[in-house]
């Protein structure tokens, strides 16, 4: 058995194994990288961004991840506010917190009235906020969403973090609607009613503003509706699936998978990662039997993803950091990989 | 009216059927004629049927399929039992649905020709005279009563027929019931001494302890 062979490729029903199509995709606005913890999301991210760099006018990548680790691939710090990564002149990178922009979101609507006044009212948005599991996440994509529009950006990569649950508010758009629909319903027919008894400013009592908190819930379900307008078309968004050639990282991008499909959110991408291909007659005894079982897998995978684009990357003997280790590895997503034989 | 006395009679007799047999059991039995009926609802039942007999083979091969062994056919599998019991569920909510339906139309349907009946007849035909009696049989205060409320005297009403049919199928009916329940418990008689028979003389010698202490 030669332990560096790929899997059998020859095969022309089977897409190309790398993520050309997503180059050539000019339509995509939104990307999104995502899969278990430690699998290499934020390397195969960068990497795509500095591919998509080369073929569109502007990049941005994004990273959810709270641990944020964009600053150490990039050995540049990045902060809340968009920076362009150095060495390229259409490449830029910010680190947002989920659930820190919410915080500054709501924090920021109590600074812009007054103070005193806005108490109250802050703290109703907040109790709203975190009522609804999930919104938080859609609140935040949603702010991003606002100041990434007013930047023009061509594409945006998000690194998102491993919880799984990133885009867990797609699954309840329709109820949310709903509801807020029938909130904001209700106060235009009984506010009125109600200012007439909670005196003419419409204040309620602990200091909120009745017709101006439905005005903010309004704009919150016409944010969150457009955000899943934008994230459920498959020619401006799509999801990359990175994972390693093991069972439990195969088991949550599969369920990661489905949990997309249910979301309607288009993936045609999976990236396997930390492939290990060691050199014919290596006397490393665990790396051929990691290959061996490695190999399992992805048999696997070619069998199971077969309408995807399967992406296979080795696993390098150095870290890879800064710009030009990350360009090399990058080419990789584009041009196969070929193991030493 | 002859017809009449027998519409009367089987009315009564209805009532007192579904009465003792019940009325859910009724629904039910019926349901399940009408879904093995080649109605189109039965389609639809065979194929949850099948369906269900699909979904049951698609897990006992997952749960024969080792995960880690067989990544793809297990998810594969997976991915089918997902489908399979997302269609079932949705499936059967519709059968349920379906079903409540149909019960609620039984429920009134049979209201309507044993209640409604037992009201409306009563109430069309009080002025008319279900059969005579023999003149000069009975005293006035039974030919009164006899014919009461509206009929001519000397008459049966329908009233005092219907009176007369429900204590009778009551009468009936409990004896029955009676006569089974007897016989039952008779046949649970026998049965309970050949059960018990071992364990009697421990079961007095213990009695008899107590009765010593």
């Amino acid at each position: 058995m030669s332990s560096a062979a790929l899997i059998n490729t020859d095969d022309p029903d089977a897409l190309e194994p790398t993520l050309q199509s997503i180059l050539d995709q000019r339509s995509l606005r939104w990307i999104f990288v995502g899969g278990k913890g430690g699998v290499g999301k934020t390397t195969t991210s960068c990497s795509l961004a500095i591919q998509l760099a080369k073929v569109r006018r502007s990049v941005l990548l994004i990273s959810t991840d709270p641990a944020h680790n964009l600053s150490d691939a990039f050995s540049q710090k990045f902060g809340k506010e968009a920076r362009l990564v150095e060495g390229f002149d259409n490449l830029s990178a910010m680190e947002i917190d989920p659930n820190g922009s919410i915080q500054d979101l709501l924090a920021g609507q109590g600074d812009a009235a007054d103070a005193g006044d806005m108490g109250g009212m802050g703290g109703m948005m907040q109790d709203l906020a975190f009522a609804i599991p999930g919104i938080d996440e859609a609140m935040s994509f949603a702010e991003v969403l606002k100041q990434v529009k007013s930047l023009s950006y061509e594409t945006i990569i998000f690194d998102t973090a491993p919880t799984g649950h990133t885009l867990r508010f797609l699954q309840f758009p329709s109820v949310l609607e709903k509801a807020l629909a029938k909130v904001s319903q209700l106060s235009s027919q009984y506010g009125p009613l109600l200012n007439g008894f909670l005196g003419a400013n419409g204040s309620l009592p602990n200091g909120a503003n009745l017709p101006e908190m439905m005005e903010k819930l309004e704009a919150l379900r016409a944010t969150i509706s457009e955000v899943n307008s934008q994230f459920k078309d498959d020619r401006l968004t799509t999801f990359v699936c990175v994972c390693i050639p093991e069972f439990l990282s195969l088991y949550e991008t599969e369920r990661m998978i489905q949990e997309l499909a249910s979301y309607h959110i288009d993936t045609h991408c999976i990236v396997v990662n930390q492939l290990l291909f060691p050199k014919p007659g290596s006397g490393c005894e665990q790396c051929t039997a990691r290959r061996r079982m490695q190999k399992k897998y992805l048999e696997q995978i070619e069998e199971l993803y077969d309408e995807f684009n399967v992406v296979k990357m080795p696993l390098l003997v150095e870290e890879v950091r800064g710009k030009e280790r990350l360009e090399k590895f990058s080419e990789m997503l584009i041009t196969p990989f070929v193991p030493p034989s | 009216m002859p017809s009449l006395l027998v519409l009367i009679f089987v009315i009564e007799l209805a009532v007192q059927l579904i009465n003792s047999i019940g009325a859910a059991t009724i629904n039910t039995l019926v349901w399940r004629i009408a879904t093995s009926l080649p109605f189109p609802i039965s389609k639809q039942f065979a194929e949850q049927r099948t369906k269900q007999k699909e979904y049951l083979a698609v897990r006992r091969e997952l749960t024969a399929t080792s995960s880690q062994d067989q990544f793809a056919k297990w998810a594969k599998l997976r991915r089918q039992h997902d489908k399979l019991f997302e269609d079932l569920e949705k499936k059967k909510s519709a059968l349920d649905a379906s079903q409540a339906t149909f019960d609620r139309y039984l429920t009134t349907a049979r209201l309507i020709s044993t209640r409604g009946l037992q009201w409306f007849l009563p109430f069309w035909y009080g002025r008319e005279p279900m059969f005579w009696l023999p003149y000069g049989w009975f005293p006035y205060y039974v030919e009164w009563f006899a014919s009461f409320p509206k009929a001519p005297i000397g008459s049966v009403s329908i009233v005092v027929w219907q009176w007369a049919c429900t204590g009778m199928l009551t009468l009936i009916f409990e004896t029955v019931t009676a006569i089974v329940g007897l016989a039952a418990a008779s046949r649970q008689k026998q049965a309970v001494p050949v059960a018990g028979a071992g364990k009697r003389p421990g079961a007095t010698a213990s009695s008899g302890e107590k009765k010593e202490l």
